[in-house]
């Protein structure tokens, strides 16, 4: 009897982690700064996937909230109740890091697009090793 | 120049593999995934809306946004004052831009893109905002809705033009009005039962939200609104995302408004001449 669970739960890990590799190894071989940006969201979003991945567990069928309670209807729920709930919940500390983690992201890229845009508007081009000639003043 | 490239990659793979070795050895990675939560995560959704144990919990049933705000809250409070500079930076970079309302373009895009957006351009608010009222009940808050929000804002520019914002007065004092209002928001909300202690002479924390048995002062999580009765909201945790949307989805829509402002504008504004 083959574990399919295991195998599919090991081809995703490999595919996830083989996109950092890449996205590493492209950050730092690509000369074009907007390249650079794409492949830094595409990081990010791989460690968030494997962030909010480790908080699965075999029993997992529902988000952790809590089914049922609106703004009207506020019963108060007993420690049995709950214990059942938490073992069809997903783990909610890794839904947390993200949360932040996605939101902080996005404004340190926008603060990146800032910069390169402002490099391109001052020098032309946004490939590094132009950039570094045009700087020093080597190349028009 | 090849020989350097297959060294970086074969540095970049060093580097996955040391962080595999440590994920898989520290049983943080497991496959296939275990059989129960671990305990910290059961802890949290057994406490988070327990009525049993109002000494600890955060009279939310969505166990994320009591974490967020409850349980780790001084947290977010940094993660938010690194949002805030991380917008301030990107708009001290363009310090000195003059918004001149003759020279934004409202031309945008087709007619059809355009009558899309303005459907759309309605509805995406709506969301945002829900997401964001409801973010103590249902999966989402403050962040979420922000961002949703900031799309919207985003679309605008793109098919209507910068100029259709400004026009109906999406100016950069009031956007910067409205994301700096959210802050002093939060920060009332996380000091009130802090400071509140100290005039009574009781225990108070920041970032507290309901009461504990040695720190008696709380917000509270039940108000009688008339017909509708007793509605939950869940004490501090409402008005902090109300003041996180207001914070996140300003300062992103400032950030891409000014984003999107004419070359000649950008380069009087960040001091390029």
């Amino acid at each position: 009897m083959i574990d399919f669970s295991a195998i599919i739960w090991g081809y995703i890990y490999v595919v996830t982690i083989g996109i950092i590799a890449m996205t590493i190894y492209g950050m730092a071989t690509r000369p074009n700064i907007v390249k650079k940006l794409i492949l830094l969201s595409i990081l990010s979003d791989t460690g968030n996937l494997i962030a909010v991945m480790l908080g699965v567990h075999s029993g997992v069928i529902k988000p952790p909230v809590f089914p049922g309670i609106s703004f009207t209807n506020h019963e108060e729920v007993g420690s049995d109740v709950l214990k059942e709930f938490s073992k069809s919940a997903v783990d909610p500390i890794p839904q947390v890091l993200v949360v932040t983690a996605i939101v902080i992201g996005l404004a340190v890229l926008v603060f990146l697009g800032y910069v390169s845009l402002l490099l391109y508007q001052k020098y032309g081009t946004l490939d590094v090793r132009l950039l570094e000639k045009k700087i020093k003043g080597e190349a028009k | 120049m090849k020989n350097k490239e297959i060294l970086l990659g074969v540095l970049a793979g060093l580097i996955v593999l040391a962080l595999v070795y440590l994920l898989v050895s520290l049983a943080i990675i497991i496959v296939p995934p275990q059989e129960d939560n671990r305990w910290l995560a059961s802890w949290f959704l057994e406490t988070a809306y327990n009525s049993e144990r109002k000494e600890l919990w955060s009279a939310s049933p969505e166990v994320v946004t009591s974490i967020l705000w409850d349980y780790r809250g001084l947290d977010t409070v940094y993660e938010t004052s690194v949002f805030f500079f991380a917008i301030i930076g990107g708009l001290m970079l363009v310090r000195s831009v003059k918004i001149d309302p003759s020279k934004l373009g409202i031309r945008g895009m087709s007619v059809i893109s355009k009558t899309v957006t303005k459907i759309v351009l309605v509805s995406i608010p709506v969301v945002a905002a829900s997401v964001a009222l409801h973010g103590h009940l249902t999966p989402g808050g403050g962040f979420q809705g922000g961002s949703i929000f900031a799309v919207a804002s985003l679309l605008a520019i793109v098919a209507l033009g910068v100029g259709f914002l400004y026009r109906r007065g999406w100016s950069k004092v009031r956007l910067l009005g409205f994301r700096t209002m959210g802050l002093i928001i939060i920060s009332i909300v996380i000091m009130a039962v802090f400071i509140a202690g100290l005039t009574i002479g009781a225990t108070g924390y920041i970032v507290q939200n309901q009461w504990k048995p040695w720190a008696p002062i709380g917000y509270g999580y039940l108000i009688n609104l008339g017909l509708l009765g007793d509605v939950l909201y869940s004490g501090s945790l409402i008005f902090l995302n109300i003041a996180e949307f207001l914070a996140v989805s300003a300062g992103l829509s400032l950030a891409f408004i000014i984003m999107a402002l004419p070359r000649e504008e950008l380069i009087k504004g960040g001091d390029l001449e």
